[in-house]
């Protein structure tokens, strides 16, 4: 691990751009800011700088889960713009390596930030001093959360076996691959045709991504290509939480196949976190599971998928390298 | 990335050509839990009657496969089908490929997938065991009936009640026959399980569900 810790570091790109993970799941409820909290520690605990980074203006609690009751900075000072600087906003927290942005005391009339502060805000994220900056995106798939999903390299889209979960994370997927497959257009026909998809009752009868590429394809073969390119760099990652049964284990590969065959979209299956009765202790007593109860079963779980989110990035850094 | 109408038995069953018996087996019994009417991974994504459809193409695909003189001759007519038509959209070179583990084909591996899960790297515990069991989707009893290992003791294995378990050489034939049937290299998963069998047979064993600090 210490050797994966020292490639990260000393490749050549290893400038001061700290990779950036958004975490969402459309669903609220399921655990992202759990999840963020104990991947944030675990990365911090194997000696990475980790910012965790609390975008939910509307529902803010990660500072609740790395034991901050009371931030005395937050995130709504940027959407405010009584602070420019987002590198001032960062709290330290009990655990070593770990820092944190809060996102409380927001603006009850207008919490979330206007286009032009949220561009900024994406801009500032990246610029954070940090090897790692997680972002807990709040529920749903308005605007702005999926456009700071698309943000990272590495979205991760929590998910715990239950009907609603699943509804809202296939939800989550579409609306975040149409943004960004919109963006990618180059043609504003094409542009349009996408939005009139995203209508899930569009009078063109486009019920999936792979039916809109067809229709593409037909249309203008350039921007098809195009279409196939985004297809492939959109790489959804999936977390399974509070897992009971191996059946909920399976759910994970059966929604990736799901995600090849109904959509074309090729998720990751990053791991699942077993349901573990020391995981409502950890969230009472204020601390991440992987600091309070590293042996609990479920934090053996969470850090395999840190480990596997820092193995990857070793390899995605490598492949930038060379291009 | 082919519509499903235009998905060969390999695509339709998440698998690749050069796929082994097991992994047909495997990757059979995934799709089959996956495309159940009540599916929960499928919720709100199958219309009314994809389920069932995509059974039948299951089930042909499984057909074709599972039997190797259907198979080589099926495999025979892919290859004409691959020079006629073209493909575009075939992720054989994803921008953002798949997990080196196992290298990257058209199609990740039923069995690279599950290394996704798994970093690699610890101790072949019983925990660990069951997960690559599941993963297999198979029962203990299946797995007794191939091993001739009682399921009580493959159950013991993976709970890793040390102490109800019979003398280390028996154990060692059973974690070798267990390893093997799912997948699992015998000599690696012994070498690492009877360390933690010896050490557990020493000593108490630690608690599993509790944080002893």
């Amino acid at each position: 691990m210490n050797k994966l810790a020292a490639k990260l570091r000393v490749g050549p790109e290893s400038s001061h751009r700290a990779r950036l993970i958004p975490v969402g799941g459309g669903k609220g409820g399921v655990g992202k800011s759990f999840i963020v909290a104990n991947l944030a520690a675990s990365l911090a605990r194997m000696g990475h700088r980790v910012v965790a980074v609390d975008g939910d203006l509307e529902g803010a609690n990660l500072h609740t889960c790395v034991g901050i009751p009371r931030p005395r900075a937050s995130l709504a000072d940027f959407v405010a713009q009584r602070e420019e600087d987002l590198g001032k906003l960062i709290l330290d927290t009990p655990i070593p390596n770990l820092q944190l942005i809060a996102a409380t005391d927001g603006n009850l009339a207008t919490p979330q930030p206007t286009q032009s502060r949220r561009v900024r805000l994406m801009r500032e994220l990246r610029e954070l001093d940090a090897d790692f900056v997680f972002f807990d995106l709040g529920a749903g798939t308005h605007a702005a959360v999926m456009d700071y999903f698309m943000i990272g390299d590495d979205g991760v889209i929590v998910i715990v076996p239950e009907p609603t979960s699943v509804e809202n994370a296939y939800g989550f997927v579409r609306a975040a691959f149409y943004r960004r497959l919109r963006l990618a257009m180059a043609s504003h026909n094409m542009r349009k045709i996408v939005t009139i998809a995203m209508d899930q009752r569009n009078e063109r009868g486009i019920r999936t991504p792979l039916e809109l590429l067809r229709e593409i394809q037909r249309l203008d073969p350039a921007e098809g290509t195009r279409f196939v390119e985004t297809m492939r760099a959109f790489r959804p990652r999936l977390v399974i939480n509070d897992v009971r049964t191996a059946e909920d284990i399976r759910l994970g590969f059966s929604i990736q196949g799901v995600c090849r065959k109904f959509f074309g979209i090729e998720a990751e299956y990053l791991g699942y976190v077993n349901h573990d009765e020391s995981v409502h202790r950890s969230v009472r007593a204020m601390r991440p599971l992987v600091d309070a109860y590293p042996r609990s079963d479920a934090a053996v779980y969470l850090s395999r998928i840190a480990r596997k989110l820092l193995a990857d990035g070793a390899a995605s850094r490598s492949r930038e390298g060379s291009i | 990335m082919k519509p499903l109408f235009e998905q060969n038995h390999y695509e339709i069953l998440e698998t690749h050509p050069a796929a082994t018996r097991e992994e047909i087996e495997r990757a059979y019994r995934l799709a089959l839990a996956t495309y159940t009417d009540d599916s929960l991974a499928g919720y709100s994504v199958f219309a009314e009657g994809d389920a069932a459809a995509l059974r039948e193409r299951i089930e042909a695909a499984y057909r074709v496969l599972s039997d190797s003189r259907m198979r080589s001759e099926y495999d025979a007519t892919l290859q004409v089908d691959r020079q006629e038509g073209p493909l575009p959209a075939e992720p054989s070179a994803p921008l953002v490929p798949v997990e080196s583990a196992t290298g990257g084909g058209p199609l990740p591996r039923q069995m690279s997938e599950f290394a996704h899960l798994d970093d690699g790297t610890g101790d072949f515990d019983g925990e660990r065991l069951r997960h690559f069991r599941i993963r297999c989707g198979m029962e203990i009893e299946e797995i007794a009936r191939v091993t001739k290992v009682s399921p009580t003791y493959l159950r013991f294995i993976e709970e890793e009640r040390f102490a109800d378990l019979p003398d280390s050489v028996y154990v060692r034939g059973f974690v070798t026959a267990y390893a093997n049937c799912v997948g699992l290299d015998g000599n690696d998963v012994v070498a690492s399980y009877m360390k933690r069998f010896d050490k557990g047979r020493g000593t108490r064993r630690e608690g599993r569900f509790f944080d002893n600090r």
